[in-house]
């Protein structure tokens, strides 16, 4: 049977043909860029559903292709594609998210001169992480990996002449790719250890999975650490999350495609293909987890005392990776999986409700909004379905994500679940916060606001639906989704303390919010009058940003300074002296080169006597 | 001193032919007035000729006396008329260029003396034809006829580009 | 019979007077007779091997012919670049001919 898995390739090609037309087209390719790019995503996303039903009909093999790309004596680089449950679900996400993403931008970036220009980064992101997302061995992987961050930064720094979106286009570069680095040499020392230098997923699996002890302990949690480093930098994790609130500059679209749904998950995801050898080593995985855990409550209690709107659902971003790397490191790789599945819709949901409030009312911070459900009510609705479904109320999809993220934290150790329901708490908190600052009250800024077009609305509303019902592939009661994806039976475990519990936080949090920003019955300041230092060491978000300048920025850019010092007395000090010698060399001619044919004949002159003496003075040597 | 001083006629005449030409030329670079220099190196020209005479080369005199005293000096005073020679003498010295000129050509003529002293010249081994004009004649047409007319044309081309440089270039109109 | 070394050190001599003029003097047309002169001590040595070489041969005194005719061209066009110089700078003498450093 001729499976569509083998023309898996082709979802990526689209985007990347569509990114190649716009560059040659340029930038006069206007609005037509616009709706080339938003073609090419579609197509994309009707492949890749085809190819994920034909997987969900469940008599598809795995497929993979691969070719050689380089040859060294014995040793071959291939690179390739894979089908498999896994990297289909992540195929459908990203396609989908692109192209709502794509045509939500129709609207949102209708009046920028450079529409097409931004519609190719877009499509050559989407190629990038479909690429990367259908990688055949971890070589290819990192290929896309990079290239992904390229777009990021781009993209993040595509409104270019404010110096803020510079400034975090430069940083979230500058602090992934610490986190690349890591996960470069972690590809150097499998390729150095693994038997044939096999960088594929199926070979490590093997090795790791089954073939226990080929390489050492140690060697496998060094491996697994700096994968998890590249993870952690790629899908802002603590304590390299500091450039992902501040990503936030790039258009509001791109925050919903590349920093809450596609690539920061692509870190999970990349923690969730290798987990074989993270599951090798319990070293590695309580440090996935303790991270996690850790970056969960970290990033809920900043996002409870921001005031941008953008920067909240950044911190709540983090925090809901955070949960995904939880579940990793607890082992379960289906309740991440589903996390991160389900997140992806509600997050960009949020994002893009939230960029169209901005929209309409051209302002980021919360504290100018308010009494915008009246005038917004597609969004304001929507909105309220993804918050929702991100505080975890039952039955949206957050719920049972978050759900099944528990339970695994509930069987890992007691800590993980308590930090795991603290932080649920407060992300219901935050986000009830947001909600009804934004959408209920009185209306506090002077803009005229205004319900969004059509194309913005239309994938709010599909995001809403899916944010909504997606949760229901896998419940307490049915472990279906997480059977197909892992291809093991999975216990159904329904916790009723988990759901308890949870709904119980969720509810608290939502209804805490409702009191204080809405209802008003409990005082705003209520926290801030009496710890005043919390409000301000969460405002400031934990001082990490003051820490690394202090701590690493200054020091770094004194090198530089000495560096350069080096530099301009050292080294140009001795092409100074260089220039100088010769110059003074050539003055010193200048004046032999008088123009006095006389001077030169005697030079001539003296030159042969000098000539004469020396052959002659060699006889009395 | 390996100079063994026989005084044959040919000495005697080679000495007194050698003390004019030597004087000649001093004197010559003595005068402050360039006529007077001029003449003064024709009178070492004429010297010179005397002394191929000596060395059994008439026909190298004749042509000497025709050309150089003749042509040369003639043309450098043809030269001199045409340019002006006010002033001369005072200009400021060059005693640098001077002290340093006159080192280096005494170097030289020590260093050319002592090659020519400690040179070994074998005696000749066979004596020149006795009508040596008539030699000279046949071999401008026969062996050497083919520099001879080069140095014709090269004499030609010299003249004409003599006459191009000196030519007042006519005013543009 | 050491008459070839006496006149290879007249020869000398006369060489050494003639640089000696072309280095110092600054009127240009004696600079020109010094070069003459310089020509002329190399044809007597010319002639001078020619009678008291190893060979005598009358090729010493036919090459002395030549260099005295290429002596003759040279006197004229020096002549005449003298005279074309003269007209631009009004002047012979060799120390303010400098074009070379331009």
């Amino acid at each position: 049977m001729s499976s569509l898995a083998e023309y898996a390739w082709l979802v990526p090609v689209f985007p990347a043909a569509a990114f190649a037309a716009l560059t040659a087209m340029g930038r006069g390719a206007g609005r037509a860029g616009a709706w080339i790019g938003t073609l090419a995503s579609l197509v994309s996303l009707i492949l890749s559903l085809l190819i994920a039903g034909q997987r969900l009909s469940g008599t598809a093999e795995e497929y993979s292709n691969h070719f050689d790309w380089i040859q060294v004596g014995n040793t071959t680089l291939p690179i390739g594609f894979e089908v498999t449950n896994l990297t289909s679900l992540m195929l459908v996400v990203v396609t989908l998210v692109s192209f709502l993403v794509n045509l939500y931008s129709q609207g949102y970036m209708k009046d920028d001169e450079r529409i097409s220009t931004f519609f190719a980064y877009v499509a050559l992101f989407s190629a990038s992480m479909l690429g990367l997302v259908l990688s055949y061995n971890l070589l290819t992987m990192y290929i896309f990996w990079e290239l992904v961050g390229v777009c990021s930064f781009l993209l993040v720094g595509f409104w270019f002449r404010k110096p803020e979106a510079r400034a975090a286009a430069k940083k979230a570069f500058i602090v992934t790719r610490i986190g690349d680095l890591g996960l470069l040499i972690a590809i150097l020392l499998l390729f150095w250890y693994m038997p044939n230098h096999e960088l594929d997923f199926t070979n490590l699996h093997n090795v790791f999975g089954t073939q226990t002890g080929v390489i050492s302990t140690g060697i496998t949690t060094l491996i697994a650490l700096l994968i998890f480093l590249g993870a952690v930098g790629k899908s802002g994790q603590f304590p390299l999350h500091v450039w992902l609130p501040d990503a936030m500059e790039g258009p509001t679209p791109i925050s919903a495609l590349i920093h809450a749904a596609t690539m920061v998950a692509a870190g999970v995801f990349l923690v969730a293909r290798t987990f074989d050898i993270f599951h090798a080593s319990q070293a590695a995985m309580d440090t996935v987890a303790v991270i996690g855990a850790f970056t969960a409550i970290f990033a809920a209690t900043i996002g409870l005392a921001q005031n941008d709107i953008k920067r909240i659902l950044a911190y709540s971003t983090v925090s809901q990776l955070g949960y995904m790397m939880l579940a990793l490191g607890v082992g379960s790789v289906s309740a991440a999986m589903f996390h991160l599945f389900t997140h992806a819709f509600f997050k960009a949901l949020l994002f893009l409700g939230a960029g169209s409030v901005i929209h309409s009312v051209h302002t980021q911070d919360i504290r100018e909004m308010g009494g915008l459900g009246g005038r917004m009510k597609i969004t304001a609705w929507t909105f309220g379905i993804g918050a929702l479904a991100l505080s975890g109320i039952p039955p949206l999809a957050g719920f049972w994500s978050k759900d099944a993220v528990l339970t695994a934290a509930l069987d890992g150790h007691p800590v993980y679940f308590v930090v795991g329901v603290v932080a649920a708490f407060f992300t219901a908190l935050y986000m009830a916060r947001l909600f009804f600052l934004v959408f209920a009250g009185k209306p506090r800024g002077d803009a005229h606001a205004h319900e969004s077009p059509a194309v913005m609305t239309i994938p709010l509303v599909v995001l809403a639906v899916l944010a909504a019902l997606a949760g229901f592939v896998q419940t307490p009661f049915n472990g279906w989704f997480g059977e197909w994806l892992t291809g093991e039976a999975e216990q159904e475990h329904a916790s009723g303390l988990v759901i308890i519990v949870s709904t119980a936080v969720g509810l608290l949090g939502v209804y805490l919010g409702w009191l204080i920003y809405a209802k008003g019955t409990v005082r705003r300041d209520i926290v801030s009058s009496r710890m005043p230092g919390v409000v301000r060491l969460l405002e400031r978000k934990y001082y990490v940003d003051e820490l690394y300048h202090y701590v690493i920025v200054k020091p770094l850019e004194g090198l530089g300074k000495l560096l350069i010092a080096f530099d301009d007395y050292v080294v140009d000090g001795a092409v100074r002296l260089a220039g100088m010698s010769a110059s003074a060399i050539g003055r010193l001619n200048t004046r032999l080169q008088s123009g006095q044919v006389q001077g030169y004949v005697l030079t001539a002159l003296i030159g042969l006597v000098i000539l004469a003496l020396a052959v002659a003075g060699r006889r009395f040597w | 001193m390996n100079f063994n001083i026989q005084l044959t006629g040919e000495f005697i005449a080679f000495f007194a032919l050698a003390v004019c030409a030597i004087v000649g030329a001093v004197m010559a670079l003595n005068f402050t007035k360039v006529v007077h220099t001029a003449l003064s190196l024709a009178f070492t020209f004429i010297a010179l000729a005397g002394l191929y005479v000596v060395l059994d080369a008439e026909f190298v005199a004749f042509v000497q006396v025709l050309l150089y005293v003749g042509a040369i000096t003639i043309l450098m005073i043809f030269g001199i008329m045409m340019t002006k020679h006010q002033g001369e003498g005072q200009e400021p010295a060059r005693p640098l260029l001077e002290t340093l000129a006159a080192v280096g050509c005494l170097c030289l003529l020590a260093i050319l003396i002592f090659a020519i002293r400690d040179a070994d010249f074998p005696a000749e081994t066979a004596s020149l034809p006795a009508d040596t004009t008539r030699e000279i004649g046949m071999q401008l047409f026969t062996r050497m006829a083919v520099p001879f007319e080069l140095v014709s044309v090269l004499l030609t081309v010299a003249f004409i580009g003599a006459i191009a440089l000196a030519k007042k270039e006519e005013d543009p109109k | 019979m050491n008459m070839l070394a006496s006149y290879l050190t007249l020869a000398a001599v006369l060489f050494c007077v003639g640089l000696y003029g072309v280095l110092t003097k600054r009127n240009a047309i004696i600079v020109l007779l010094s070069i003459e002169l310089m020509l002329n001590a190399v044809n007597l040595n010319l002639v001078a091997f020619s009678k008291y070489g190893v060979q005598p041969s009358l090729t010493g005194q036919i090459f002395s012919l030549f260099t005295m005719t290429v002596a003759a061209a040279e006197a004229a066009v020096g002549v005449a670049i003298l005279v074309a110089i003269y007209r631009a700078k009004t002047s012979v003498n060799v120390d303010e001919f400098d074009e070379l450093r331009r």
